[in-house]
C-alpha cells in the first residue's frame, strides 16, 4: 500500500535535539511535512488550530508527559482515531501497558532506525 | 439472574471485538480495547466475589500484556489461548446466570496461560507488579542503531543542549538537597539524564549513553521511593553530572579540532560508587547475619561458624553460609531455615517507610492539642474534686498514655544530626582547600537526634560558624608550627542532649578570641563604655553585635555580608542560645543550645488585668519588684528602672495591648527584665502566675504579622494566652514613644 508521504506529522519532545533526530529519520523515510511541539500542553494547543495527521510523542516530558498528552488527545472525540506513536525507552514495560490502555496506536523503543520508524508508521496507517 | 448481565455483556463485547481481528494478530489498538474491558471485568468480578471469573480475566490480562509487549514466543498459541479464555468466560457467565454456580474446570486454562507467560499459576492476578521488574527489552529493534544520522549539526545541537541540561541538573540537585522530599526536583533531575541518554543512543555515543543510563536508573529508584535522598546520593549525582559534562565537553573540543587529552574519568569507579550508594541504602535496614542468628540460637558455636564461613568462601563456586554449614554437618537444614525465617522477620521489623513530612507535622500538632485538652480536663474542678475511683484511675491512665503518645510522636520527627555534620565536614574540606590551610574534622555524637524541622534552620548558622573557624580561627600551618601546634588544624563537631535541650558544639584549635582586642574594638565603635566591667562571656558576646568583625581582612569565604549577628538571630529564632568558650592560642568553642522541639516552649505566665501572656523563659533575665527610687522618669529619656546595675527603659505592657491593669504604679507591680536582640528592657506586668510548658499555636493569617506576638497558646487552666516576642515588643514600645 502506498502511504501518503505528505501527511502532516507532529513530533513532540522537550529535547530539541531529539526532535531533530526524529525529524531527520522521518525525512530519510521520505516524509516531508513535519511540525514540532515542545510538550503535551503546547501540542494540544497546536492541534486545535492545525490539522495534523499523525503524532509521534516522547513519553518523558515536563509539564505534561506523553501518557497525559495521549489521554488529552483521546479525550477529544475529534481525535479519538488520530494515529499516535509513542516513543519510549527500553525497559519501561509498565509504561507501554499504560499507553496501550489509553489508546496508543503503537509504540517504538529508542534508539531506532528510519526503517523501523517507517514500518511502524505504515503499520498504523494501514490499519485505518 | 440479572446480576450477571453486566458481566456477560462485557464478555460478549470482548468476543465480538475478537471476531474483527485480522491476521490472527492482536495489534496495539485492539490490545488497548481488551485491556480496558478486562479491567472492568476484573473489577466487577472482584466486587461480586466471583473468583473463577476473576482469575480467568486476570490470566487473560497477563497474557495480553505479553502480547502487547511483543514478549511472547509463540504468537499463534497466545492468540488461540486468548480466544479460549473469552469462550471460557462466556461459559462461566452463562452457567452462573442459569444455575448460580460454575462447576467446570478453569485449571487447564490457567496452566496454559502460565506456560505462555512463563509465570507461576498461583501468581496469576498479581503479576502486574512483576512486569516492570523484568526489565527485558521491549520490541525487537533496539540493537540496530544506524550510523546514518550521525551528522555534525545534530552532534553540535546535542552538545549545546546537553550542557544546558547538565546545568539544569546542578541547580535542581541543590534544590533537592534543601528539600529531599520534593519529588518534583527528583523528576527534574531524572528527565535531563533520560533525554541525554536517549539522544546519545541515536548518535552512537555509547559511553555517554550507558553512563547517563546508570544515573537515570539511580534517579528512577529515588523516584520510586526505593532510595532515599542523602548526602552520598547527592554527591554521586553531582560527580556523575560532572563526568557527563566532561565527556560532552571533550566531544565539543574534538569536534572543534582542539587538541584534547584523553579523559581521565574513572567511570568504573563512579559506577561502583553508585552501586555502593544503592547498597548503603539497603544496609540501613540492619539485619543480623544468618551466622549471628545461628549462634544466638545456640545452634552452632562461634568457632564452628568461623570454620563454616571460611569453608563457604573457599568452596568453588562460593557457597552461601547456610549451605556450607549444612554440607559440613554443623547444622541441620531445619535450623538454617528457622534462622532464615527469623532473619526475614527482623528485616520486616526494622523496615523503614517514607512518610510525607506534612502528615507528620499534622500528627504532632494534633497530639499537641490532645495534650492541652488533656491537661484542661485534668484541671477541671469537677474532675479534681470527684471521688469516683474508677474515673480517677482512668484519668491517670489517660495521662500516662497521652504523655507517652507525645513522646513517641515527637520522636517520629527526629533525625540523626549525622547528615548535617557530614555536610559541615565537606564544607571544612572545601574551605580549607580554598584557604590553603590544612584542617581536619572530628565528629562526635553524630547519632544525636534533632527535630527534622530544625535541621534546615540550623544549617546556615552552622555553616557560618564553621566558615569562621576555618577562615579566622585556624592559622596557617607555618604559624601553627611556630606555636608548637600540630601542623594540621582541627575542627570538632559535637552534639549531645542535655536536659530537654540539644547542644551542638563547634570547636577549633585555632587562635582563640582575643578579649583585649574585642574590647578595644567595641569601645572604638562605641558599642560599650570603656568603664563598663564586663565578664568574659559578655566580652565574647560582643562579636554578635551587628557590624562587629574582628578579622583584619575579609576573605571571599567569610566576607559574605553575614556576620555573627545573623547567626545569633537565627539561633534565637529557634529559641536557642549560644555560649562561647575560648582560650587565646588554644582555640574556641561555640556551643549552641536549642530546645529539642520547636513545638513546645518553656514560658513564664504573666497577668495584666484580665489578660494572660506568656514570655519565653529564655528571654527573661530577671524578675523584680521595683523599690521606691529605682523608678525614674527623665524628660527626653522616658521612664526607666534601675535594674541589673543599669537604667533600663520601662515598657508598660498594658499600654501596648490597651488593657486595663490592676496596677499602674511600678512599685506595686512586677518588672520582668527582658533581653532582646542586643538590648534589655523592663516589662511592667501585674503578676507572675507561674511557669509552664506550652504548646505553640500559630496565629491565623490576619495576626501572623502582628508585632510583639509570636504565637498563642492554651494554658493548663484553659485560658488562652499570647506568646510575647521581646524584640517586637521593644520596637512597638519605641513607636508608641
Amino acid at each position: 500500500m502506498d502511504i501518503d508521504k505528505n501527511m502532516k506529522i507532529m513530533v513532540v519532545d522537550d529535547f530539541a535535539t531529539m526532535r531533530k533526530v526524529i525529524k531527520n529519520l522521518l525525512k530519510q523515510a521520505g516524509y516531508k511535512n513535519i511540525t514540532e511541539a515542545e510538550d503535551g500542553v503546547e501540542a494540544l494547543k497546536a492541534l486545535k488550530s492545525e490539522k495534523v495527521d499523525f503524532i509521534i510523542s516522547d513519553w518523558n516530558m515536563p509539564n505534561m508527559n506523553g501518557l497525559e498528552f495521549l489521554k488529552g488527545v483521546r479525550a477529544d472525540s475529534e481525535f479519538s482515531g488520530l494515529p499516535f506513536l509513542m516513543v519510549t525507552a527500553e525497559g519501561l514495560k509498565e509504561n507501554v501497558v499504560e499507553a496501550v490502555k489509553a489508546g496508543v496506536s503503537n509504540y517504538i523503543v529508542k534508539p531506532f532506525t528510519s526503517e523501523v520508524l517507517n514500518k511502524k508508521i505504515e503499520k498504523i496507517v494501514e490499519k485505518m | 439472574m440479572e446480576e450477571y448481565d453486566s458481566l456477560i455483556s462485557l464478555i460478549d463485547s470482548m468476543a465480538s471485538d475478537f471476531l474483527f481481528i485480522d491476521n490472527n494478530k492482536i495489534d496495539v489498538p485492539a490490545a488497548g480495547k481488551f485491556f480496558n474491558k478486562l479491567d472492568a471485568l476484573i473489577k466487577e468480578a472482584d466486587n461480586r466475589e466471583i473468583s473463577q471469573m476473576k482469575s480467568v480475566a486476570a490470566g487473560l490480562n497477563s497474557l495480553l500484556e505479553k502480547i502487547a509487549l511483543d514478549d511472547i514466543d509463540d504468537e499463534e498459541a497466545g492468540f488461540n489461548a486468548f480466544e479460549k479464555g473469552i469462550v471460557l468466560m462466556q461459559e462461566i457467565g452463562d452457567s452462573l446466570k442459569n444455575t448460580g454456580v460454575y462447576e467446570g474446570d478453569i485449571d487447564t486454562f490457567a496452566e496454559s496461560i502460565a506456560v505462555l507467560t512463563g509465570e507461576q499459576r498461583s501468581e496469576v492476578g498479581e503479576q502486574r507488579s512483576e512486569v516492570g521488574e523484568q526489565r527485558s527489552e521491549v520490541g525487537e529493534q533496539r540493537s540496530e542503531t544506524s550510523n546514518e544520522i550521525q551528522d555534525e549539526s545534530l552532534l553540535r545541537d546535542f552538545i549545546v543542549e546537553g550542557l544546558e541540561y547538565i546545568d539544569e541538573i546542578e541547580v535542581n540537585i541543590l534544590n533537592l538537597e534543601q528539600e529531599p522530599e520534593n519529588l518534583d526536583y527528583v523528576n527534574a533531575i531524572f528527565r535531563p539524564f533520560h533525554s541525554i541518554k536517549g539522544v546519545a543512543g541515536f548518535l552512537n555515543l555509547e559511553v555517554i549513553r550507558d553512563f547517563a543510563h546508570v544515573l537515570e536508573n539511580l534517579l528512577d529508584r529515588v523516584r520510586n521511593n526505593q532510595l532515599s535522598v542523602r548526602s552520598s546520593l547527592i554527591d554521586i549525582i553531582l560527580d556523575g553530572a560532572d563526568a557527563l559534562k566532561a565527556m560532552i565537553v571533550k566531544l565539543k573540543d574534538d569536534m572543534e579540532g582542539k587538541p584534547t587529552e584523553p579523559l581521565e574519568i574513572d567511570l568504573a569507579a563512579l559506577k561502583k560508587r553508585i552501586e555502593s550508594v544503592e547498597q548503603d541504602d539497603l544496609d540501613t535496614v540492619e539485619v543480623k547475619k544468618l551466622g549471628e542468628i545461628l549462634v544466638e540460637d545456640s545452634s552452632i558455636t562461634e568457632d564452628a561458624l568461623e570454620q563454616g564461613l571460611d569453608a563457604a568462601q573457599q568452596s568453588i563456586p562460593p557457597k552461601k553460609v547456610g549451605e556450607a554449614l549444612i554440607s559440613e554437618g554443623k547444622v541441620t537444614p531445619k535450623q538454617v531455615s528457622q534462622a532464615l525465617r527469623k532473619q526475614k522477620e527482623q528485616a520486616a521489623d526494622t523496615a523503614v517507610i517514607r512518610v510525607n513530612i506534612k502528615k507528620l507535622d499534622d500528627l504532632i500538632d494534633t497530639v499537641g492539642e490532645l495534650v492541652i485538652i488533656h491537661s484542661m480536663i485534668r484541671q477541671n474542678s469537677f474532675i479534681r474534686s470527684n471521688s469516683d475511683r474508677k474515673l480517677n484511675r482512668d484519668v491517670s491512665r489517660l495521662s500516662s498514655i497521652t504523655s507517652e503518645l507525645q513522646k513517641t510522636s515527637t520522636r517520629l520527627r527526629m533525625v540523626p544530626i549525622k547528615q548535617t555534620f557530614q555536610r559541615m565536614s565537606r564544607l571544612v574540606r572545601d574551605l580549607s582547600r580554598d584557604a590553603g590551610k590544612q584542617v581536619g574534622v572530628v565528629m562526635e555524637g553524630e547519632d544525636t537526634e534533632i527535630d527534622r524541622n530544625m535541621v534546615e534552620e540550623i544549617y546556615n548558622p552552622l555553616v557560618h560558624m564553621v566558615r569562621n573557624a576555618v577562615d579566622h580561627g585556624i592559622d596557617s600551618s607555618e604559624v601553627r608550627i611556630k606555636l608548637g601546634k600540630p601542623e594540621k588544624g582541627l575542627v570538632r563537631l559535637n552534639a549531645f542532649h542535655r536536659g530537654g535541650n540539644i547542644v551542638i558544639e563547634i570547636s577549633d584549635d585555632g587562635k582563640g578570641l582575643d578579649k583585649e582586642k574585642l574590647l578595644k574594638k567595641a569601645v572604638e565603635k562605641k558599642l560599650v563604655d570603656s568603664s563598663d566591667s564586663l565578664l568574659d562571656q559578655d566580652i565574647y558576646k560582643l562579636i554578635f553585635l551587628p557590624g562587629f568583625s574582628t578579622a583584619a581582612k575579609v576573605t571571599d569565604i567569610s566576607g559574605r555580608g553575614v556576620g555573627m549577628d545573623v547567626v545569633k538571630q537565627a539561633v534565637e529564632k529557634l529559641r536557642g542560645k549560644i555560649e562561647i568558650d575560648s582560650v587565646v592560642d588554644k582555640g574556641s568553642t561555640f556551643a549552641l543550645n536549642f530546645p529539642l522541639t520547636m513545638a513546645i516552649i518553656d514560658g513564664m505566665i504573666v497577668k495584666v488585668g484580665s489578660e494572660r501572656y506568656i514570655i519565653p523563659t529564655t528571654a527573661i533575665r530577671q524578675l523584680l519588684r521595683p523599690v521606691e527610687g529605682s523608678y525614674n522618669n527623665i524628660v527626653g529619656r522616658g521612664e526607666t528602672i534601675n535594674a541589673m546595675g543599669k537604667l533600663l527603659p520601662l515598657v508598660r505592657l498594658y499600654k501596648i495591648f490597651d488593657v486595663e491593669p490592676d496596677h499602674k504604679n511600678p512599685c506595686e507591680a512586677i518588672v520582668v527584665v527582658l533581653e532582646g536582640e542586643n538590648r534589655s528592657k523592663c516589662l511592667l506586668v501585674d503578676e507572675i502566675l507561674g511557669e509552664e510548658e506550652v504548646v505553640i499555636k500559630s496565629l491565623g493569617e490576619s495576626l501572623k504579622s502582628a508585632k510583639g506576638v509570636s504565637g498563642g497558646a492554651i494554658l493548663g487552666d484553659g485560658n488562652v494566652g499570647l506568646i510575647l516576642d521581646p524584640e517586637g515588643l521593644f520596637e512597638l514600645s519605641e513607636s508608641l514613644g
